[in-house]
């Protein structure tokens, strides 16, 4: 079996949301979402910083969807609009959403984005892969792990176009991999462990 | 239909109220729920407050009603027809909400092709309509005097009733990532509020009947309603007592979520239930001297379902304040990226609560022209002219 997962080293994180914005151009989300989110750790503001001149620390927490081998969200979709699909990826089925957000308030990590409006796109026109299905107002949406990405054996999007090579993506059940490897060997951790979703979103330091 | 010949301005203003509720209602179906508050941060606002509330209300009536045949409280039995209204109402009301709060209402339908078994949402849904398939069993037998056969439907009336509270409560209190709703009392709370607010609005509208003389509800029998709203308050202050407890001792997160509570964002809420929705009202019932007094009764009816509403609130909205993985920007919020979830209705949102609830009282009149026959036709002379004295449905209860 396969299961897709990510590791995701922290120290190599620079926040400048390369990965974000990618993620946007790829799967064609519109204004006012974004499926990946570069977080400033502790900060009310973006880019702050932590503690008290000249000891200063900052960092950067890249969240997007956790793949989570117990989701949360899954468990809850009245439709089955959200499914563990047989690479180990969290997907929706927008079709079956009725958009009843029970998914949104069942994500621990704040992961999901709804359309509250018909989507708007800046600029202008429909950008993105042109494999990936357009969303309606009235459904929710998320991280893919690009699944119209890895179904061909790319990277996804986010993954490819780190600038600092701050993310591995491959397969979790494979030991060689070089993402199990950086779990195994850099003790990669998951976000929000005691909460059991168990993300196959690793970070580590 | 009587009650509407008979209150044609109160008619005339529901029936407009309803129409600019359905128009903000296509107007959202038009737009979005954009035209809401809601947002990534606050992904649930009015409506599933709303829907909380009426399945809350809707309690009282049934539960009254078959407690009068479960536990042989021949009392009651004189109320059952009027409860049993409220009650059916009030959860058609419940259903219309949720179904108002979804995105994708047209795809709805997928929700019986393909449910899954794992939501509580489907079972909320499953149990909804049992429920209102028995309050209308019930009003159909109760109407063709079938005595037997309210007495087997009351057995199913009961349990169903503390069932619907209970998965409506699961909805919130299964999902781990909220702290302020992960709790296994969450059940027993619900279904402990819904009692209190159910049995009040049950008082209040009797009262109202009353001063119509459409429907007599006999003096010790609306004290003795208002002696168990009394017990239904204590048990619900005692509830969410356990609750603030194990929340707040450790000092540990749970403190973090009830600071919100006591001092943050939900505040002005959650104390207005603690003293005016249980503590007032039940230092007004608890004296056997006050609940004599209509005026009394009805007034701490009013406080209780209106402290209820305000708990409907602070659970909902206390758990969506802070986000679980904090760092800037945060996440989307209706104005902007926010670290915090701000939420307040919009003018959409009360346009079609309020026109629902118009809708609501509209189905009442309706229904108990139909099936309330007024007292001033059956009964004894003083409620003849209590009925011709008391001309609309307004009340006063300094004069009742």
């Amino acid at each position: 079996m396969t299961k897709y997962g990510m590791a995701i080293n922290k120290t190599r994180c620079i926040g400048c949301h390369t990965c974000a914005y990618a993620c946007k151009m790829q799967n064609g989300v519109a204004k006012g979402a974004r499926w990946n989110r570069v977080l400033t750790e502790g900060c009310d503001v973006e880019d702050g910083a932590l503690g008290q001149y000249p000891a200063l620390s900052r960092s950067y927490l890249p969240l997007a969807c956790q793949h989570c081998e117990n989701p949360a969200c899954q468990r809850v979709c009245p439709t089955g609009a959200t499914y563990k699909d047989e690479m180990g990826r969290v997907e929706i089925d927008y079709d079956k959403c009725i958009g009843c957000r029970m998914c949104m308030a069942a994500c621990p990590y704040n992961a999901r984005s709804f359309n509250w409006e018909e989507p708007v796109h800046q600029p202008d026109f429909v950008y993105g892969d042109k494999d990936v299905p357009q969303r309606t107002k009235g459904v929710a949406e998320k991280c893919t792990f690009c699944k119209e990405r890895t179904d061909r054996g790319e990277e996804p999007r986010c993954v490819q176009c780190c600038p600092l090579d701050a993310r591995i993506f491959g397969d979790l059940d494979d030991p060689n991999s070089e993402v199990s490897k950086a779990i195994a060997t850099r003790h990669g951790y998951q976000l929000l462990e005691e909460q059991g979703t168990r993300p196959q979103v690793y970070y580590f330091e | 239909m009587e009650l509407f010949k008979r209150n044609k301005v109160a008619t005339a203003v529901l029936v407009v109220l309803a129409a600019v509720g359905i128009g903000a209602w296509v107007w959202q179906l038009m737009n979005g729920l954009t035209v809401t508050g809601m947002s990534n941060g606050v992904s649930w606002g009015t409506y599933i407050i709303m829907f909380m509330f009426f399945v809350g209300l809707s309690a009282g009536g049934l539960i009254v009603a078959s407690s009068a045949s479960v536990f042989h409280i021949k009392a009651f039995k004189k109320v059952a027809l009027p409860a049993i209204i409220l009650s059916t109402v009030c959860i058609c009301l419940a259903g219309m909400f949720v179904l108002i709060d979804l995105g994708g209402i047209q795809r709805v339908w997928r929700i019986v092709t393909g449910p899954n078994p794992a939501s509580p949402l489907v079972w909320d849904m499953a149990v909804i309509t049992l429920y209102l398939i028995i309050n209308i069993l019930y009003l159909y037998f109760m109407r063709k005097g079938a005595e037997r056969a309210v007495t087997i439907v009351s057995r199913f009336a009961l349990p169903t009733a503390v069932l619907v509270h209970s998965v409506t409560a699961w909805i919130f209190g299964l999902q781990i990532a909220k702290e302020g709703w992960f709790t296994a009392i969450l059940a027993p709370i619900f279904v402990a509020s819904a009692m209190d607010s159910g049995l009040a609005l049950l008082l209040i509208v009797l009262a109202v009947l009353n001063g119509t003389g459409r429907f007599e509800t006999p003096k010790e029998l609306f004290a003795s309603l208002a002696g168990l709203l009394a017990t239904c308050i204590a048990i619900d202050a005692y509830f969410i007592g356990c609750e603030l407890l194990t929340m707040g001792y450790p000092g540990a997160s749970g403190a973090e979520t009830l600071a919100i509570m006591t001092s943050g964002a939900t505040a002005p809420f959650f104390w207005f239930e603690v003293i005016g929705g249980l503590l007032i009202p039940f230092l007004v019932l608890v004296f056997a001297k006050n609940r004599q007094k209509t005026g009394l009764v009805v007034g701490a009816s009013v406080l209780v379902v209106a402290g209820v509403l305000c708990k409907r609130i602070w659970l909902l909205l206390t758990s969506f304040a802070t986000l679980n993985i904090e760092g800037a920007p945060g996440v989307m919020g209706a104005d902007g990226w926010s670290l915090l979830g701000l939420y307040a209705p919009t003018l959409v949102e009360i346009a079609i609560v309020v026109g629902v609830i118009s809708v609501g009282a509209l189905g009442f009149m309706a229904l108990a022209s139909k099936l309330l026959v007024p007292a001033a036709q059956t009964e004894t002379a003083p409620a003849k002219v209590r009925a011709a004295a008391a001309t609309d449905l307004d009340f006063d209860p300094q004069t009742a």
